[in-house]
């Protein structure tokens, strides 16, 4: 699990008793969380569901998701790491500056019934989005709500989980971390793996124009990545896999049409709180898997001399 | 016309993964997506079976998969830092061949994650 204090959403169902959304929109983004997760359903300690349940909704504007909401804190946009901070201070009883509670566009009381509500919680969870983890601060907003979640745990059970947006991006995490140690980002130009966002990652590898030949693996780059991105993956050759020709496949060099996954291409997805589950096609198609293409292009390379050998950098004895 | 009824469906459209889900299918479309939600439904009915896409392209001309392949497999050996990028809406089981991939080329492998 990457060393963070979480749970199954089983867990959740049966258990939380005080659920936080922070930077999150599961109303109109993941419309079943409330109903099927989190939020609604009835439980083993929480028999009368909803009832049983305190619900915070934090963000930076009042979203569909507020109407669920028991308590919401809107908060200054680029605030969050901010007002994590605080609530650290706050459940270790430390003194906090009022101006920097200010700036953060909560109230002292605000702050402190937060606090002591996460205390008297049972079992409490924080699902954190992309209102908090893309935003000013990035990864280190993350680690502050991790952090969180972690020193409750001198006071009652608590537990964090990323709201995941894409069907099997856990999924993606999942086997990079059990293939290679790391999570995404890796980088096996030396022979090893190597980890490193900022330099290896995706966006900051084209913008730098670091990349000279690009696998889009059913994603679509060529209409969400920042133009730079865009024109970099126009000027290098890219393949892509898709169901569908895409706006990627349109600057793209080569394009496979592949099986939709779950759709009518089998195999195994992860859930949000790493569940993996097995999907069951409805459809039949003519078009190979991902896996097979993919399993193909790998056989032609190998085929191939080894670049590394080939390169004179290692000897096969040490490959 | 034959009605495939597929009980505990599982949708992949978000990161929810509800399993939950009884999808009726004819041969060519999937018709109805008991218990998903707006976003599932929407998932699910706009897939079809039917061959709309060519099966495979080079600059945008007709290939075969064969063809397709070789030119990939060639460009990304040819390359020095080639990069794989997306994985989140594929299976797990693509996704450790694409791992596998990445360490062959020496290149980089990247998710949706890292946005």
């Amino acid at each position: 699990m990457g060393g963070k204090v979480t749970c199954t959403l089983g867990e959740v169902k049966n258990r939380a008793d005080f659920i936080v959304y922070w930077g999150g929109n599961p109303a109109e983004c993941h419309p079943r969380h409330f109903t099927k997760y989190a939020l609604i359903p009835k439980g083993k300690f929480v028999p009368r569901g909803r009832k049983d349940r305190t619900m915070v909704l934090v963000d930076i504007r009042e979203t569909k998701s507020a109407r669920a909401s028991d308590i919401f804190l809107q908060i200054k946009p680029g605030k969050d790491f901010e007002v994590l901070t605080i609530l650290r201070a706050l459940v270790k009883n430390q003194p906090v500056d009022r101006t920097q509670v200010s700036d953060t566009g909560l109230t002292m009381d605000q702050l402190q019934d937060m606090v002591d509500r996460m205390k008297r919680a049972k079992f409490g969870v924080f699902f954190f989005g992309m209102g908090l983890s893309m935003t000013r601060g990035k990864h280190m907003n993350s680690a502050a709500v991790l952090t969180l979640a972690a020193e409750l745990n001198a006071y009652t059970k608590f537990v964090a989980m990323p709201m995941r947006g894409h069907g099997n991006v856990t999924g993606a995490d999942v086997v990079m971390r059990w293939q290679t140690g790391y999570p995404f980002g890796i980088n096996f130009s030396r022979g090893y793996p190597r980890f490193n966002p900022g330099e290896f990652s995706t966006i900051d590898l084209l913008v730098r124009g670091d990349a000279d030949a690009a696998l889009i693996l059913g994603a679509d780059p060529g209409a969400t990545m920042p133009q730079p991105c865009i024109d970099h993956l126009a000027r290098i050759p890219t393949i892509v896999l898709d169901p569908k020709v895409t706006h990627t496949s349109r600057l793209a060099k080569v394009h496979i049409t592949t099986a939709a996954t779950g759709i009518s291409a089998p195999g195994t997805a992860y859930r949000m709180d790493e569940v993996p589950l097995p999907l069951r096609p409805a459809l039949q198609t003519s078009y190979p898997t991902d896996e097979q293409i993919i399993r193909r292009i790998y056989d032609a390379v190998a085929s191939k001399p080894d670049w590394m050998i080939h390169s004179g950098k290692m000897t096969s004895a040490q490959i | 016309m034959v009605l495939n009824i597929v009980k505990n469906a599982t949708c992949t459209f978000c990161g929810c993964v509800c399993d939950d889900i009884e999808l009726h299918a004819d041969e060519y479309r999937i018709t109805q997506a008991k218990k998903a939600c707006m976003l599932g439904k929407a998932w699910f009915l706009n897939h079809t079976a039917e061959q709309l896409y060519p099966d495979a392209l080079i600059d945008g001309k007709e290939v075969s998969v064969d063809q397709a392949v070789e030119a990939a497999a060639e460009l990304l050996d040819q390359a020095d830092m080639p990069l794989i990028y997306g994985m989140s809406n594929i299976t797990c089981e693509a996704q450790r061949e694409a791992v596998a991939l990445g360490e062959r080329l020496g290149g980089v492998v990247d998710s949706h994650t890292s946005l």
